[in-house]
């Protein structure tokens, strides 16, 4: 069932691992349909009508992939704590690399409908907003410095300390606002990939699942990865 | 200000009689009392005038925070709310509290506490976005319920903002109103007190990081992963699952651990299943406490869209669920809370439920109709105490002897006798509406002064009023004998105090948990078996005073004492022991103070007896015997064709309860005819200060 969805998961994953590996560049997350998350093991129905969009995507990183899934996400922000710790040696949300306590109230957009739409004020969803890690990444493009850049190891872009002189244009080109710049030294913090929030989410609404774990999972319903 | 870490060291504070707004230190009252309550009894005991009542302009609310608010240590969300209380019968000191978001707001916008003092002339709010304080005309607002204050108030501020307000019933003065943040978190008994304020509601907003001490992030990483993997249980901190699981050597039927195999957050998308969660596995603590079952029975499982709660909590112990049914009544299909929230309306289905089924999907809808109307009105349930007051006014014909003709007339009674959810639109308008109905937000001790309810109504079991201090039970006699009880004589409202009850509840077999209660508080003697209870000992007043002790804490640092402390854990290769310095961990690599738990103990020591001060000043007595530590008849009179200390009862006998308070008292080192702190065992606490000003107003012993 649903295997075209799939075939077309698995060679996303495959073109973006041998990507990364070649050249140290990751390529945009990939959004999961509903037989894909049950391919992964991220759920245990067996989809039964047409692909929807489950609002869940996954991320190429050098573990593995970095899974984000809504429907697991309580709203409890300890990912933005430990991504501000281990990163920045504080709790401060604000600069987190991973966002959720700004949509915690209306998701992320608020209007008129508010009661009815995500958030805490309307139907409970919320889901943590991760660097989509742009292909043509706008932060990047907007820097005046050019302190953006693809990691080697990670593929991430990350910002370069040293480079950034707090101007905060990244922020304005993302088209999601993600970059955010520390008000405490003025410069810009983004996601690296870390996998932080991932090893800590208490629900696994955030989790890695790594490539050996992976490939076994696919194996066992007769598809290959490698 | 001071340069510390965990705490902001600053407070604010704000004159609503004439506008002023001032930033101080808040360490002078953190260094010595941790925060939260601390902060908020010194604030109350230093400036609030003795004989000031509640709903005077001379009463002051203190939200406060700890050193632990805002670093997202798990359960660590709470704000403390410290002033006067209105349903006490001596206007005497309490404590409410609201989880949500709004304790870590204040930290992140600079602030370890607010104290609010004065009163407007006209409706305010207050504005804060970090270090931009302002005080906002709040006619526009005055009049809404809480969603659509709040709503309001993020459309100047940003969706970001977190707001805590009062509804009309808070407006309206009524003891029984709450202040309520981010939905469902409400804290109970000041609304009205912000309402003679007319502070209509706080929006905090800001942009600044909480800090921990130098060069400690990896030790914050450790400590945080070894209470994630090897210590926290789940709601209550109960540490066993349900149902049997291979991995668990011991299950228990009533605990709060419900994650199982193929039980799901049924209305999640896709459905999510909350399966095995072993101790041990980090990832999956958020999936134990599946609480919308356990509140509301199996039909809640397909409604379940998610378990939400409060900042940094990793247990999740409120059910957000997808209830259609309720746009029938004007409300959207959604509605979330936890315990007592939910089952509070229930109380006041006199006749049941239509469907004839107390678990069923009527008393479902019911509940999270209730539920969502008192959040939005701002109603404070008094722990359940409301609607059972209503039940006995209602059963006892006294409803029907004191409401004019006119308005009884008014009232849908055919909705209560046909057990329709319909009734909850009712009741909860009724209590808002300024007719006599709405004297049941008076609280029972006012309730009582106006409608003269009867001895009955006192010394009923069932109804659960704890003596002439007038507030509801919580955790008593029913909850470790005698411990139950010295809990619930040292507060001013109904003990939000879970010490002790978490520990009885916990679901390890008795034989293990004694054996705990030997090496924790001196002797397995301190815990009795459920209803087989014996006679009194030391060890059970040391478990009360630690029970006591660390709920004060909890307050003041802030933790959430549904789930801290840490007595037991999950983990069979630690033989089940918890870690009871964990707090004092937290604690020190938060703040860069090296403080040992026994430091930290003497801390909450000081804090319970500041408390304790507080309220002999506000009842000028130091007969705390006869006049505070009061205990109901039904504790002792329950039961009556059985005997104290057999099997089968919880009832305690009378001396033997006059004995276990001098036994508190000892352990307190306080007066022990009268139970009040003596000079010495303030100073030993470091209260000299205390001491002297009872000692002016001759109230030391």
């Amino acid at each position: 069932m649903f295997e075209k969805e799939i075939e077309d998961f698995i060679e996303k994953v495959r073109t973006r691992r041998d990507f990364l590996k070649m050249s140290g560049k990751g390529l945009a997350g990939i959004t999961l349909t509903a037989s894909v998350m049950n391919l992964i093991g991220c759920t245990k129905e067996e989809p039964t009508s047409s692909e929807v969009p489950t609002g869940a995507a996954a991320f190429v990183i050098p573990k593995g992939l970095l899974v984000a899934q809504p429907n697991r996400c309580t709203g409890c922000q300890r990912c933005e704590m430990v991504c501000t710790v281990k990163n920045d040696g504080k709790i401060h949300p604000y600069i987190s690399r991973v966002k959720i306590g700004r949509s915690y109230n209306y998701g992320t957009k608020m209007n008129d409908n508010y009661r009815f739409e995500n958030g805490y004020f309307g139907n409970f969803i919320m889901s943590p907003e991760t660097c989509h890690q742009c292909e043509d990444a706008k932060c990047a493009a907007a820097c005046p410095q050019k302190a953006i850049t693809q990691s080697e190891a990670t593929g991430a872009w990350t910002v370069d300390e040293e480079k950034c002189i707090g101007c905060g244009a990244c922020t304005q080109a993302c088209p999601w606002n993600m970059p955010t710049i520390d008000p405490e030294d003025g410069k810009s913090t983004k996601c690296i990939l870390c996998g932080e929030c991932a090893d800590n989410c208490i629900t696994g609404a955030l989790s890695i699942i790594p490539w050996e774990k992976l490939e076994a999972m696919l194996l066992r319903r007769g598809y290959r990865l490698s | 200000m001071a340069n510390v870490t965990g705490w902001t060291g600053k407070l604010l504070r704000v004159n609503l009689t004439n506008g002023n707004i001032s930033v101080e230190d808040s360490m002078e009252y953190n260094k010595d009392l941790v925060g939260g309550a601390g902060l908020g009894y010194k604030v109350i005991f230093d400036e609030v005038p003795q004989g000031t009542k509640a709903l005077d302009e001379a009463n002051k609310v203190v939200f406060a925070v700890g050193p632990l608010t805002g670093t997202t240590a798990p359960c660590s969300g709470r704000t403390n709310i410290t002033a006067l209380g209105p349903t006490n019968p001596y206007d005497a000191i309490v404590d409410s509290h609201m989880g949500g978001n709004f304790g870590a707001w204040m930290k992140f916008a600079g602030y370890d506490a607010i104290i609010i003092e004065g009163a407007s002339k006209s409706p305010v709010w207050l504005k804060i976005e970090d270090d931009e304080v302002s005080i906002e005309d709040a006619s526009g607002l005055w009049g809404k319920g809480v969603i659509d204050t709040t709503h309001e108030i993020n459309k100047i501020m940003g969706k970001e903002a977190c707001v805590a307000a009062i509804g009309p019933a808070g407006e309206k003065m009524k003891n029984l109103a709450s202040i309520v943040n981010t939905v469902n978190h409400s804290a109970g008994g000041h609304g009205g007190v912000l309402g003679a304020k007319k502070l209509k509601a706080i929006g905090v907003k800001g942009t600044q990081a909480v800090h921990i001490a130098e060069g400690k992030n990896q030790d914050w990483l450790d400590l945080n992963e070894f209470m994630m993997t090897d210590i926290i249980g789940s709601n209550n901190q109960h540490v066993v699952p349900s149902t049997p699981q291979s991995w668990a050597e011991y299950h228990s039927a009533g605990s709060r651990w419900t994650a199982q195999t193929a039980l799901f957050w049924g209305a999640a998308n896709p459905p999510v299943e909350t399966g095995v969660c072993p101790a041990g596995d980090k990832n999956k603590v958020g999936l134990r406490t599946q609480k919308a079952i356990f509140d509301l029975g199996p039909v809640a499982e397909e409604r379940t869209i998610k378990m939400g709660g409060c900042y940094s909590c990793p247990i999740r112990c409120q059910s957000n669920l997808h209830v259609p049914e309720l746009e029938k009544y004007g409300l959207t299909p959604y509605a979330t809370s936890t315990c007592i929230n939910f089952s509070s309306p229930g109380t006041a289905m006199v006749n049941g439920y239509s469907d004839e089924d107390p678990k069923g999907e009527v008393a479902l809808i019911t509940k999270c109709l209730g539920s969502r109307l008192a959040d939005d009105y701002g109603i404070w349930s008094n722990y359940g105490q409301l609607p059972r007051d209503f039940r006995y006014a209602y059963n006892s014909g006294k409803l029907k002897e004191v409401l004019p003709e006119e308005e009884y007339n008014s009232i849908d009674w055919s909705l209560l006798e046909a057990g329709d959810p319909g009734w909850m639109l009712e009741f909860y308008n009724n209590l808002i509406a300024d007719g006599e109905f709405s004297h049941l937000l008076d609280g029972p001790y006012w309730l009582d002064k106006r409608w003269n309810l009867g001895k009955e109504y006192w010394d009923g079991a069932g109804n659960n009023v704890w003596s002439k201090m007038a507030f509801p039970k919580h955790h008593s006699n029913e909850a470790g004998a005698q411990v139950g009880v010295l809990v619930n004589i040292m507060f001013n409202r109904d003990p939000n105090s879970h010490t002790h009850m978490n520990f009885i509840g916990a679901g390890l077999p008795i034989e293990l948990l004694k054996e705990i209660a030997g090496e924790v508080w001196g002797s397995p003697d301190a815990l009795d078996a459920p209803k087989n209870y014996t006679p009194m000992n030391e060890y059970k007043a040391k478990f009360a005073k630690w029970s006591i002790d660390r709920n004060f804490l909890h307050d003041s640092i802030t933790l959430c004492n549904w789930v801290w402390p840490m007595t037991v854990s999950p983990q069979k290769s630690r033989n089940y022991r918890g870690d009871t310095a964990l707090e004092s961990k937290f604690y020190s690599i938060a703040t860069g103070i090296d403080m040992s738990e026994e430091d930290l103990d003497l801390q909450a020591e000081r804090i319970t007896n500041l408390h304790r001060a507080a309220t002999i000043k506000e009842m000028n007595t130091i007969d705390m015997r006869n006049e505070h530590d009061t205990i109901p008849n039904w504790v002792f009179d329950v039961d009556p064709d059985m005997k104290p200390f057999t099997e089968g009862t919880v009832k305690l006998d009378r001396d033997d309860m006059q004995l276990a308070l001098t036994m508190l008292y000892k352990e307190y080192g306080w007066d022990e005819k009268t139970g009040a702190p003596t000079r010495a065992a303030l100073e030993r606490v470091g209260l000299k200060y205390v001491a002297d000003e009872l000692e002016s107003l001759n109230l030391l012993p």
